[in-house]
């Protein structure tokens, strides 16, 4: 009996130990873990964020040190408050904060998919936040013009309502795509002025001498909500769930967009295509692909993206929409896509993760009442901009793997030798990459517990 | 006594550039100026130096000699600082030192010609040749002196380059003369080159050998990578040989022959001579006529009114020297570049106008001049380029989707039977593959391809003497199996070996059709310089030795 449990912890101890250290002549599972790029990735951005903050830390020392108002204690319990993020205060508000940072997270997460699409397709979609007010105009028209009052006609309406948001950007983004591939006019350029012919669109429709919109009974220079007329997204309960919170279905609304841009871009022959064309605009050309049409449709579905961010946000019956500054301020969202998706390395799933961690910092500097939201703001911006180092450490981490793999190797191979010499085989030659998989996989396959290798599988080597 | 002095030099004076001197006065005992003992490299999955040990005298030019793979690069790039080595010391006249980056190998007074060029492609060649070693005086640039030095040097060792003009707008060849000016402006004493003939023109690597030898003669030590068997027996005074990683010996150059060197490198013995039979022309398969193609940087046109016929069954080779409007007549035939005038046909159908998918998917294969800007995406593996222009058919895709194991299988199937070698197979990223490798995946690529037409533009560049048979054989196979061949080479050998008919390219016009087996290299030569034409291009040159061989193929 007792035998019995030292030799089952004896072999959790394995099964523990194979994690670090070569067993079985196995490299550590931790390393064959670490070689996945994805691991990389994610460690780098960790990295990143870890780096960002400190100096973020670092930065409210100075400023306690350099204010009467401010203690350093302020600036350790400061951290903690930007770090809690939504989960400080008394639980009811807990629910509520988190709540509204996946709300809010939602646009951030369009944008991000849509500057994420653009950079693999090798453009830089700084037009976001002009695609974005284009979709909010769309979508409003449709979801303020029509008084619903709920119920099935309600859904279908703020459906329509998303729709002709998503076919406005869409259009909006063709714009610079069209420029870009026609003219070679850079999209940057492009976008910029997209962007503000945007924003003052937005403000003549809205503005009331036009009667386009319904704005009776709003506040002055806001329009009223879609709550007024019906037609606001299905929360499907999630808001009393959570406690009175702006949370609807948009989130999963999201995460579906995400999904499915990470299908097309890593298992379609159009996403290769989008993604020849960004590494390499010459071979693509050479391979006959149409680089022109795939500049346009990727510009077109980015542009489609970010405005369906700005439909789900305002479409939420509790956003009211202030057309009165449009003219004067572009959408913050359209332009905070860009840091979502560099922290995300463009990788379509990483940006929901990069969207609600950058909402996160946002909800816990809304709280930092000792200093103020301001100094939040400053370190998210340090941690979006040590984002831009992770190919670094990307490197950094791939130079480490290699050579934590050499050093595994050179202790298999030495188990091999050895253990070669014993069954007088030759040794197994590690000169050739074939020969060396082969080598492991071999190894691999004799999970007897002991060191040996299997002769006849030796044989065949 | 020397020694003496030496010490005492070095007790009173202990200025770094003084004891630099002092190095290099002791430099001249030791019997080595660069001596790599026992150097091993591993890269994931493969061993690109084990164990290692060059040794390259005061004033020899030493040649490195080995196949594709065989970690020539990877040990250079070692010596330049640009790896660091797992194991093994790097000794300089006889000292150990630590080289960390390339800096340190120009302190010591190493420069390196690598076989991808680093130039800037927006700066001028003489902002190139000068970066990184700019004379100033209070932080303006002293570009006169500069250009006057560069003008020197490049007059004495005939490296003829346009110093005001910008890199992306000069030929392969012209960058690679620049790369050189490069390292002589720097007056490096240990000098490496890295394939640096796969781009010159026979005159031009005779004129380097000269260079190469006079350079030698001043006492500076030139380290030649190649794997061209006729310039190692021309200039180098020693070759050690790699195979695989692993270091297969040094001989005396001048002890040696052409076949015991090839036989070191590939382990076997080599064909030099292409095995083939006598081509039986069929019909017409390809035709251009009066095709003129605009120039990019200058007013006169880059392909001026050239016609040409390619027949089934046969390698029609055009031959010329690098920047004579071979690549715009390449790219103008395959789609890449607009064309002004003329007209192509394949099979009988006009595709002057067609999209390059067009012709891509009825008969044409292309084996590009430029293998990272048009042949690959190096950001993809190896198995995403081997789809390259495949990717949407039926076997690869179903409904929009791709369908990863038949590309995987198809991959497996061509780097097999070509013998490309990386590091982790079919995912290799293709940037992390060794040049040679690289050109193999895109010939298997092309050549396994269904095709009419192969139009395969330097298909060896950059290949070592087995590849180079390999890629031969399965051309004349290509051929022999019905298909038409255009081939467009810079390098005499194969343009004799290979071709069945040469057509001469000359300052964007075909200036004399030649068949390979009345000509030789020479009066080839001379058609390449522009020295000759034959009778239908200029009436003139009637009275030629060689016979003009359209007649015969009519």
């Amino acid at each position: 009996m007792n035998k019995q449990s030292k030799e089952k912890k004896n072999k959790v101890g394995e099964w523990f130990k194979s994690f670090f250290v070569v067993t079985n002549d196995k490299e550590p599972k931790l390393l064959t873990f670490y070689k996945k790029n994805g691991t990389k990735t994610v460690i780098a951005s960790l990295i990143s964020i870890a780096a960002g903050l400190v100096v973020g830390f670092i930065l409210m020392l100075i400023i306690a040190a350099a204010s009467e108002d401010i203690t350093v204690a302020d600036a350790f319990s400061g951290l903690g408050v930007l770090l809690a993020g939504p989960f400080t205060g008394t639980s009811k508000y807990v629910l509520t904060n988190f709540g509204d940072m996946i709300f809010y997270a939602v646009p951030l997460i369009m944008c991000g998919l849509s500057v994420a699409i653009a950079f693999k397709t090798g453009l830089f979609n700084i037009g976001a936040p002009g695609q974005f007010l284009m979709g909010t105009m769309g979508s409003l028209i449709v979801a303020l013009n029509i008084n619903t009052g709920g119920g099935a006609a309600g859904f279908f309406v703020w459906l329509l309502a998303l729709l002709v948001g998503a076919a406005l950007g869409f259009i909006w983004g063709t714009i610079p795509g069209l420029f870009k591939a026609i003219f070679g006019v850079n999209e940057v350029i492009v976008c910029i002025m997209t962007n503000w012919i945007a924003a003052n669109v937005v403000t003549w429709v809205f503005s009331s001498m036009n009667n386009l919109v319904n704005t009776g009974g709003g506040k002055s220079n806001y329009l009223i909500t879609t709550a007024v007329t019906g037609n606001g997204t299905p929360d499907l309960g999630l808001g009393k769930l959570f406690n009175g919170s702006y949370i609807d279905i948009s989130i999963f609304i999201a995460i579906i967009f995400a999904v499915v841009i990470f299908i097309i871009l890593n298992k379609t022959t159009f996403g290769y295509e989008l993604k020849a064309c960004g590494s390499n605009k010459f071979a693509a050309k050479y391979a006959g692909m149409n680089e022109k049409r795939n500049i346009i449709l990727s510009m077109a579905i980015a542009g489609g993206l970010a405005a369906i961010g700005g439909s789900l946000y305002y479409l939420n019956p509790g956003i009211e929409f202030n057309f009165g500054t449009a003219y004067m301020t572009l959408p913050a969202y359209g332009f905070n896509g860009i840091p979502v998706a560099l922290l995300a390395n463009s990788n379509p799933i990483g940006v929901i993760f990069s969207g609600v961690f950058i909402r996160y910092l946002a909800k816990g500097g809304d709280n930092l009442v000792t200093y103020n939201r301001y100094v939040a703001d400053i370190i998210i911006a340090v941690i979006i901009y040590f984002a831009g180092f992770s190919r670094l450490i990307i490197e950094l981490l791939t130079k480490r793997q290699r050579k934590m793999t050499e050093k595994a190797n050179l202790k298999i191979a030495a188990r091999t030798a050895a253990n070669d010499d014993v069954s007088k085989e030759s040794t197994v030659e590690t000169e050739t990459p074939q020969n060396e998989a082969a080598a492991l996989s071999d190894v691999g396959e004799t999970s007897d517990g002991s060191f040996g290798i299997d002769n006849t599988k030796d044989k065949e080597v | 006594m020397k020694k003496v002095k030496n010490n005492l030099k070095a007790d009173l004076q202990t200025d770094e550039t003084e004891i630099f001197e002092e190095d290099r006065n002791n430099a001249e005992e030791a019997p080595y100026v660069v001596e790599m003992r026992n150097i091993t490299k591993i890269f994931p999955g493969i061993i690109a130096n084990d164990n290692i040990t060059l040794q390259l005298k005061r004033g020899e030019i030493h040649a490195l000699l080995g196949e594709n793979g065989a970690g020539k690069s990877t040990l250079m790039s070692v010596l330049f600082g640009l790896y660091q080595p797992d194991g093994g010391e790097i000794f300089f006249n006889g000292k150990p030192v630590k080289i960390d980056s390339p800096n340190d190998a120009t302190a010591l007074g190493i420069g390196m010609v690598h076989q991808h060029f680093k130039l800037i492609e927006c700066f001028t060649v003489l902002e190139n040749i000068i970066l990184g070693a700019e004379d100033h005086k209070f932080d303006i640039l002293l570009k006169n002196d500069a250009k006057n030095k560069v003008r020197e040097l490049s007059e004495k060792y005939g490296l003829h380059v346009d110093l005001n003009a910008s890199i992306d707008e000069i030929t392969v060849g012209m960058q690679q003369r620049t790369e050189i000016l490069k390292m002589l402006y720097r007056d490096n004493d240990v000098l490496i080159f890295d394939e640096p003939t796969a781009v010159l023109t026979p005159q031009e690597i005779d004129e380097l050998m000269e260079i190469m030898r006079n350079l030698s003669k001043e006492g500076k030590s030139i380290l030649f990578i190649t794997h061209k068997l006729n310039e190692i027996m021309a200039v180098a005074d020693r070759c050690s040989v790699l195979r695989k990683g692993k270091y297969i010996g040094t001989v005396n150059v001048a002890d040696t022959t052409k076949e015991v060197l090839s036989n070191m490198m590939v382990g076997r013995d080599v064909k030099f001579a292409v095995d083939k039979d006598e081509a039986k022309p069929a019909d017409v398969l390809f035709k251009v006529e009066n095709l003129t193609v605009a120039g990019k940087s200058h007013k006169k046109d880059a392909v001026r009114d050239v016609s040409l016929e390619v027949r089934a069954g046969e390698i029609v080779c055009v031959a010329g020297i690098d920047g004579n409007g071979q690549t715009e007549f390449v790219q103008a035939i395959t789609g890449l570049e607009k064309i002004k005038s003329g007209k192509v046909e394949l099979l009988g159908e006009d595709i002057t106008h067609k999209s390059i998918r067009y012709r891509n998917t009825h008969g044409i294969s292309h084996i590009p001049e430029d293998r990272h800007k048009h042949g690959l995406v190096l950001d993809y593996s190896l198995e995403q380029n081997m789809v390259l222009q495949r990717y949407f058919e039926p076997e690869f895709q179903k409904g929009g989707f791709i369908k990863f194991k038949p590309i995987r299988d198809y991959s497996d199937k061509l780097t097999a039977k070509y013998d490309v070698r990386s590091g982790q197979g079919a995912q290799t990223v293709a940037r992390s593959m060794s040049g040679g490798n690289q050109q193999k995946a895109i010939v298997a690529r092309e050549i396994e391809r269904e095709h009419k037409l192969l139009i395969a533009f330097q298909p060896t560049r950059g290949l070592d003497v087995g590849a180079i048979e390999f890629i031969h054989e399965q051309i004349v196979a290509d051929r022999d199996s019905g298909a038409g061949v255009l081939l467009v080479s810079l390098e005499l050998d194969e343009v004799m070996n290979l071709s069945d008919r040469i057509l001469v390219m000359y300052e964007g016009e075909i200036v004399g059709e030649l068949d390979p087996k009345k000509i030789t290299v020479q009066e080839l030569g001379l058609y390449m310089a522009g020295a000759k034409r034959s009778g239908q291009a200029a009436q003139q040159t009637s009275e030629e030795t060689f016979k003009n061989q359209e007649a015969d193929d009519e």
